[in-house]
């Protein structure tokens, strides 16, 4: 299989000059400064010859002391090896232009809208740069870039103006102040595009089509977003989708704080998955201060780690049964008393029910306590009959079958040019997880399937999740057996988190999917940037061509197939 | 406007009946009456009591989840909990609700919305913000695109604070903007 090692030596062979300051640290991840003028050539080169087909985003970073903008590009191999190229574009702050991957890889649609929206960075050759998180009245502030000046004042509800349209709807707007205006956080004037509303009617073609709105507010999803269907009859033409309704700017938030106190809040980026979102971001400050946990940590955080997967993939299938039948609420009901069960397993050890902030920069927080041995293996006894149940119940019922067979097929080489990841993925005969791919803590060590289907539909989509949780029960059960007594806190973590300079990149399986966090220190107590690569992000970005020529009454079985996470989609 | 204008009675009974009053006001006035004269007497007479023991046994509140503290709302509504024994139930649209819960941050893209919200749903109508973020803006204070006071857009009733809160605390702010329905002492004033 490839090594990192080999890629690098190839791309020197093949673009001598080009690739700048190379190394390979830690064994599979592969770091390059490229020219600027030739990373489209060499993205193009890495993903016909040595099968990086899986681009998983973008990060931009201000370098002000340079006067510089770098942009990296994160690029993987759903399979072909394990390695993942890191290749960063410098371009000058003056004038920021770095070449648009749209044209190689579909899913940097997104990555660069949101870097272009945040910094200010164009990207040649883009299609559609138009703004995906912020308002509109934030658009040409640039708010990530470092010399943003604080944040606008919109403490004092009296400025919210309302007006009357002439349709009879409400309309309320914050105009900027003038203080606001010369202070430079507000734009003076507003770039030229189309809204989202214009966009979305300069393609209605025919009177016979019309657009259906989903949304912000929408019964059961968790957390607002916009769908809006363009429909011909009982037919979905073209779906559009808006996020950003609850974006809270937490990657520059994380700029002003310290590393620990940057802990809390990558709990609220994805409150289902808060302990997946601490160990990516910890393992990413672990990278850079050179420290491992002792083995008791590990353990206790695969421990914790795979029972909120468990309730995360609970709740995600009660809330998707709700929204296919949605006058029939006791299927919900149901999983949430086993999610209940599994709740208490954990709040046993974290002390919280959702925002844990339990892992620690070389450990965890505290001890498992007395009791919790025998406590959670009878509720993973209990949880592990119920799925069984659960699964029998979704197989002999014929509406259930006939309602999601077939509906929203995502093949192989669909899901994998889209850049979904978990789950869906998985469902699309794609073993493609990164408790293998990317081994993280104890996994390389522990008996555990990638659970797999073939048919790729919504059914599939959700006996993967089902099979998974029976799969944790199976990891929790294995690792409290094997369990060390041992310290959990490594021995060598200073007082003060002052990483050295430089970047890391770490990556875990969160519940839905592929979760990493990009972290650059410049010796200081606070990160010079911290970027957050999502699951959810990316299925949302699918979510529009897959929706394309269903019927409307599919829409919310494939839309909630998803799993969707707003928060993270909007962070 | 007396009797007489409408159906013919003698003089001396119309006069008469001017001076007959209820709660202190002429009957005249309760005879030939509007819906908001009916308003003002049930505001006045001990009625209101009645109709608010009923409202506040009877508070759907709207299906919104924005945050983390929507996860708890969604437990909340499940057993374990089980808002259903206080009359305390989920809808998931604006037109069938009694109760707005803020469960989460309010963007400056995301207000409108919910104003819109708050103006679907029909009369009488009360506003909960729960968690930190609902209520000053929680962890989230500095960022830029995040609206601090809440209580400047809603007249936000109960306040329930916790990062999220658990669905105890739910149940307690619903407890707590009972007894304030009850003892007539909420914002909008039913």
């Amino acid at each position: 299989m490839k090594t990192a090692n080999d890629v690098l030596s190839a791309l020197q062979s093949a673009f001598p000059g080009v690739i700048e300051e190379a190394k390979v640290a830690p064994e599979r991840q592969l770091w390059a400064t490229v020219k600027p003028e030739r990373i489209v050539e060499v993205c193009k080169y890495l993903r016909d010859n040595h099968g990086f087909d899986h681009y998983s985003g973008a990060v931009g970073v201000d370098r002000i002391d340079e006067g510089l903008f770098e942009v990296t590009e994160l690029l993987a191999s759903h399979g072909a090896h394990k390695v993942v190229a890191l290749l960063k574009v410098k371009t000058p702050r003056a004038n920021p232009r770095v070449k648009s991957l749209t044209g190689l890889y579909w899913n940097a649609n997104w990555y660069e809208r949101e870097i272009w929206e945040m910094l200010g960075i164009d990207f040649e050759g883009h299609p559609e740069l138009y703004p995906l998180l912020l308002p509109d009245e934030l658009v040409g502030a640039w708010p990530w870039r470092k010399d943003f000046k604080g944040y606008p004042d919109v403490t004092t509800g009296e400025r919210a103006i309302e007006t009357i349209t002439p349709d009879g709807y409400t309309k309320y707007h914050i105009p900027p102040t003038q203080a606001e205006i010369e202070a430079g956080t507000v734009p003076a004037q507003r770039p030229k595009y189309p809204t989202f509303r214009e966009r979305e009617e300069m393609e209605i073609k025919e009177t016979s089509e019309m657009i259906l709105h989903l949304g912000p507010q929408h019964a059961l999803v968790p957390g607002p977003f916009l769908l809006d269907i363009l429909v011909d009859g009982e037919r979905v033409r073209k779906a559009f989708l808006d996020v950003g309704y609850i974006h809270k700017g937490i990657e520059k938030i994380m700029e002003n704080r310290t590393y620990v106190q940057g802990i809390p809040i990558t709990d609220r980026l994805c409150y289902m998955a808060a302990l997946t979102n601490n160990e990516a971001y910890c393992g990413a400050v672990e990278r850079l201060l050179g420290i491992e946990p002792p083995e008791r940590a590990q353990y206790i955080r695969v421990i914790t780690q795979e029972l909120s997967r468990i309730q995360s993939h609970l709740l995600g299938t009660a809330e998707f049964l709700t929204l296919i039948a949605s006058p029939v609420y006791s299927p919900f009901l149901y999983m949430i008393i086993d999610r209940e069960d599994v709740i208490s397993c954990i709040e046993s050890v974290t002390g919280a029910r959702i925002n844990h902030s339990f892992v620690r920069f070389g450990g965890v927080r505290n001890d498992l306590p007395d009791g919790f041995k025998d406590m959670t293996l009878d509720a993973l006894k209990m949880v592990r009959e119920k799925t069984e149940e659960y699964k029998e119940l979704f197989l002999s019922d014929s509406i259930y079958k006939r309602r999601m067979e077939g509906i929203g097929v995502l093949s192989p080489s669909e899901a994998r040019r889209l850049g979904v990841s978990g789950p869906p993925l998985r469902a699309s005969d794609t073993p493609y997880d990164m408790r293998r791919e990317d081994p993280y803590l104890l996994y390389k060590d522990l008996d555990f399937d990638v659970i797999t289907r073939k048919e790729g539909d919504s059914k599939a989509r959700i006996e993967v999740r089902l099979d998974e949780i029976i799969e944790s029960c199976y990891i929790v059960e294995q690792c409290l057996d094997q369990i060390p007594s041992g310290p959990i806190m490594a021995d060598k973590v200073p007082k003060r988190i002052r990483p050295d300079p430089g970047e890391a990149y770490y990556r875990v399986e969160d519940h839905r999917g592929e979760m990493g966090f990009f972290v650059v220190s410049d010796g200081t107590d606070k990160p010079v940037k911290v970027k957050a690569r999502g699951p959810v992000y990316a299925y949302f970005q699918a979510l529009p061509p897959l929706l394309e020529g269903v019927y409307i009454a599919d829409v919310v079985a494939i839309a909630g197939s998803m799993d969707a996470c707003t928060s993270e989609v909007d962070r | 406007m007396g009797i007489s204008d409408v159906i013919p009675v003698p003089v001396a009974v119309d006069e008469e009946l001017e001076k007959w009053t209820i709660w202190g006001r002429p009957l005249t006035d309760v005879w030939f009456t509007t819906t908001e004269k009916i308003h003002e007497i049930i505001d006045m007479g001990p009625i209101k009591n009645v109709l608010n023991w009923g409202r506040k046994n009877s508070l759907w509140f709207l299906m919104q989840p924005m945050g983390c503290c929507g996860v708890e709302m969604l437990v909340f509504g499940c057993p374990h909990y089980d808002c259903d024994r206080f009359g305390i139930f989920p809808r998931a649209t604006p037109r069938q609700v009694d109760v707005m819960i803020i469960s989460g941050y309010i963007t400056r893209k995301y207000l409108p919305a919910i104003k819109d919200l708050w103006e679907e749903m029909p009369e009488p109508k009360w506003v909960m913000a729960i968690g930190e973020c609902a209520i000053s803006g929680g962890p989230f204070y500095d960022s830029y695109n995040i609206i601090n006071n809440t209580d400047r857009f809603f007249p936000i009733d109960v306040y329930v604070p916790g990062c999220p809160p658990r669905p105890e605390k739910f149940i307690e702010g619903f407890r707590a903007l009972q007894e304030k329905i009850k003892q007539r002492k909420d914002k909008r004033g039913y």
